[in-house]
């Protein structure tokens, strides 16, 4: 029996309404529990930070675009070497690390929990292969269902229960943990080298439109009654005017119930969709509207997708959105078809301060964050790695704590940035429990694994544990923004279930974590009537057979099965 | 002035990745300073004590006052004079791959042969090769968007393929004969080719390459502009690579 006691920590627990509060914390068994006996191992804090373990709800870290990324850019694999110590492996890359760096990483910073956010089910048993090698952290995988031949046929027949069977049969296929939708039918149009161009732009051959792949999606999500609601990455991404798109799109899953206490919509990287204008030229932010449809609307939920100057490798199922970058900016483009569930790009890409496109994607990030009023709306996240790599949340953290630090990177922007956002003129300032809300508590409850004992720290969660060098109640973050930015990208520890696994920002320990998947039931005449029309499709289209596509328990050693059912 | 002597120990074997030899590094240190940095041979880290004889005569403050003297054998000796700024390195003798990349200042002299990529990436100073080199001179590593971008190489033999690939600036002389496609992908810059060399550019966005002996095939993507005379010498022109809409300049007598 290992037992652990944190002594006097500065503990911020959004969840448990836990304010800054100097407690003790009782670690058994990896779990948190009320006491522990007196031989338990003590840490110390002595009034230093203390969080749960940060939760992404947001994050490529596996799967084949993934790699279709390392195997772009040896450039990135020669940034940020670190030899093999006693506990890790080698490390290399920084848009695109290996899959070691990938948990290290986020350990590092005081992370224990990733989710993979697009997953298709053609490519799930690899994506699965890299999360299990992926170590420390706990993962999960969200699949791709939004240009699925399965998904259109079933809603051109409006026939929910066979959507929301197959729904409930791909999760169990990928062993994923929710519905991931990117650019409803523009994946599809994309195998014809055309987009859709918005929410009422039928997908070509299947006469469905991506309003109603959202919605039945949507209302397919809460029959099942999945633990995440649906997680949309918008149409007509990437290009200026996008905002109203956006607003248009949050409308349709207005009237969502869930009866989950989570959101009914997550709208995911929104920076990339608060974009106005009409062309270039004229690209301006438009993150005042959306943040206050936010503000008036309590059913959604987004993340910012802050951009981070300096090199990315964006990648996504978005196809088109990819062959335009790389058109735009003559970059490197990988295209990848996925059969009859969606397309991809990969593209490398460098963000300069001084174009002032950049600079108005960077301030709109930030925008979103601090215009909309609940923090629990609005999740920290920088689309790893299309936004920028997840190693720079410190840096994004410290500029949504302190206006000084914004002004210093502003210093470094183009000024046209400023006339086409509000972002210098913004005052506002996070506190500590709206960093912890941000970085770790909402996310777990948008994922819902809050329940599963993430993001938390109140009695029976998971001791996932951050303990970070620097004083709260001695250190005002408003200009003590490198001391913060320092402590937050190197933990003084990190405890996985209950494990030292950082000390002093270097590895300890390299424990495996497990991996959230979600089994729900469904409509027994929903699933027969989708079953026919599955083995059709296999026999007449897909390359592989059923028997070869689904992945197996082999392929998910570590599983956190969340059983649900359909209502 | 400081010189450095170093003879190695033994004919390597297995390549030694000795970034750490440049005057930068030695500036102002004593035999057994010099002898404490670390260089990897194959995967295992080794003081340059082990590796060489090490001489140190004289004193100096900065790294432009430093004179390093490779003699014998280090034709398994890769990255030296890795992103120095100052400085003279002098190499009697062949050096393998990635000698001078990076760098930003000072002179390194090879009397032998270079090895593949010698100055990749650097951004100032010059690379004297008294001997051949081999592919990749003056170019990035793989997938940067940038090699060369400042100061000067020469090769006085021949160079292999691809000679300052992705070249952003800076100029490379080759005095013999070139591999095919030299100047490939580039986007500024000058190379200027005494003997042959085949395919020429393509690709290019920027820059100037000059050949002065025979070239065997031109890639097809070159808009001919006419004569023009180069230092008293004339050349056809040739303007591109115009797929990528480029306007790269190209002499070819």
């Amino acid at each position: 029996m290992s037992e652990m006691l944190i002594k006097n920590a500065t503990v911020y627990d959004p969840i448990n309404n836990i304010n800054g509060d100097k407690m003790d914390i009782a670690v058994k068994d990896g779990k948190i529990v009320d006491s522990v006996t007196g031989s338990a191992q003590t840490i110390d804090a002595g009034g230093r930070l203390v969080y749960p373990g940060g939760v992404d709800a947001h994050t490529h870290i596996a799967g084949s675009k993934v790699n279709v990324g390392r195997i772009m850019r040896p450039d990135d694999s020669r940034l940020n070497n670190k030899p093999r110590t006693k506990v890790t492996r080698p490390r290399t890359g920084y848009t695109v690390p290996n899959v070691y760096s990938m948990g290290y990483g986020y350990a590092e910073m005081g992370y224990t929990t990733a989710f993979e956010a697009a997953v298709p089910i053609l490519k799930a048993r690899h994506t699965h292969e890299e999360l299990e090698k992926i170590p420390i952290i706990d993962k999960g995988g969200l699949t791709l269902f939004g240009s699925n031949w399965m998904v259109m046929d079933a809603i051109r027949e409006d026939d929910l229960d066979r959507l929301a069977a197959y729904v409930a049969w791909g999760l169990l296929s990928s062993r994923g943990w929710g519905v991931k939708i990117v650019n409803p039918g523009g994946g599809e149009a994309w195998g014809f080298g055309k987009n859709v161009s918005g929410l009422d732009d039928p997908v070509p051959n299947f006469e469905v439109t991506p309003r109603q792949i959202i919605r039945q999606l949507a209302e397919a999500n809460e029959k099942l009654n999945l633990p995440h609601s649906i997680h949309l990455h918008c149409n007509n991404l990437g290009k200026p005017g996008n905002y109203e798109t956006t607003l248009a799109t949050f409308d349709v899953c207005k009237d969502i119930k869930s009866k989950r206490d989570r959101q009914s919509l997550h709208v995911t990287h929104v920076q990339f969709n608060a974009w106005g204008g009409n062309h270039w030229g004229d690209f301006e932010s438009k993150a005042e509207p959306i943040a206050d449809y936010l503000n008036k609307n309590d059913f959604l939920t987004i993340d910012m997708g802050q951009l981070v100057f300096g090199s990315a490798t964006t990648m996504t199922a978005d196809g088109p959105v990819q062959y335009a970058n790389a058109r735009l900016l003559k970059a490197r483009w990988s295209n990848g078809d996925v059969e009859l569930e969606d397309a991809s790009g990969v593209t490398p890409l460098e963000y300069h301060p001084q174009s002032y496109i950049h600079g108005i994607m960077w301030a709109i990030g930030l925008e979103l964050a601090l215009l909309t009023k609940d923090p629990w709306q609005v999740l920290m996240t920088t689309d790893h790695p299309n936004g920028g790599p997840y190693v720079n949340y410190p840096m994004v953290m410290t500029m949504l704590m302190s206006k000084k630090r914004r002004e210093k990177e502003i210093a470094k922007i183009a000024e046209k940035t400023f006339e086409r956002t509000s972002i210098a003129g913004i005052d506002k300032e996070l506190d500590w429990y709206d960093i912890a809300i941000k970085t770790r508590a909402t996310h777990a409850k948008v994922l819902g694994i809050v329940e599963h004992g993430k993001g938390h720290l109140g009695v029976g969660a998971d001791a996932d544990i951050a303990i970070y060098d620097i004083k709260p109640d001695e250190t005002d973050a408003t200009t003590e923004y490198d001391k913060v930015e320092a402590a937050f990208r190197y933990a003084a520890y990190t405890i996985k279930g209950g494990e030292i696994v950082v000390k002093d920002g270097e590895i300890t320990a390299t424990p495996t974590g497990k991996t959230f998947w979600v089994k729900s039931t469904a409509p027994a005449d929903g699933y027969d009537r989708m079953m026919e029309d599955l083995k059709m499709k296999f026999k007449n289209y897909y390359s592989v057979s059923m028997a070869n596509y689904m992945v197996q328990d082999e392929y998910v050693e570590h599983p956190y099965v969340v059983e649900t059912g359909y209502q | 002035m400081q010189t450095i002597t170093l003879v190695p120990k033994e004919q390597f074997k297995i390549s030694v990745e000795a970034e750490t030899i440049t005057p930068d590094n030695f500036a102002g240190k004593s035999a057994d300073e010099i002898g404490a940095l670390v260089a990897y041979e194959g995967n295992a880290p080794r003081p340059l004590s082990e590796l060489f004889d090490i001489k140190v005569d004289g004193s100096a403050d900065a790294a432009d006052d430093v004179k390093i003297e490779i003699n014998g054998n280090v034709n398994r000796v890769k990255r030296i004079g890795e992103a120095m700024t100052a400085g003279l390195i002098m190499i009697n003798g062949d050096v393998d791959m990635r000698c001078g990349a990076k760098m930003k200042g000072g002179t390194i002299t090879i009397k032998g042969d270079a090895d593949s990529w010698v100055g990749q990436e650097m951004s100032g100073g010059e690379i004297n090769v008294q001997g051949d080199a081999n592919y990749y001179v003056g170019a990035g590593y793989r997938g940067e968007s940038c090699g060369m971008r400042g100061g000067k190489i020469t090769v006085f033999g021949n160079a292999n393929d691809f000679v300052g690939e992705h070249m952003c600036g800076g100029e490379i002389i080759i005095k013999g004969n070139a591999g095919i496609m030299p100047g490939v992908s580039n986007k500024g810059g000058k190379i200027v080719i005494d003997g042959d060399t085949d395919m020429p550019g393509s690709e290019m966005t920027k820059g100037t390459i000059i050949v002065k002996g025979t070239v065997k095939d031109l890639v097809p993507v070159y808009q001919r502009e006419g004569i023009e005379a180069v230092d008293g010498v004339e050349f056809t022109k040739y303007i591109g690579d115009v797929v990528v809409d480029g306007v790269g300049e190209l002499f070819v007598k």
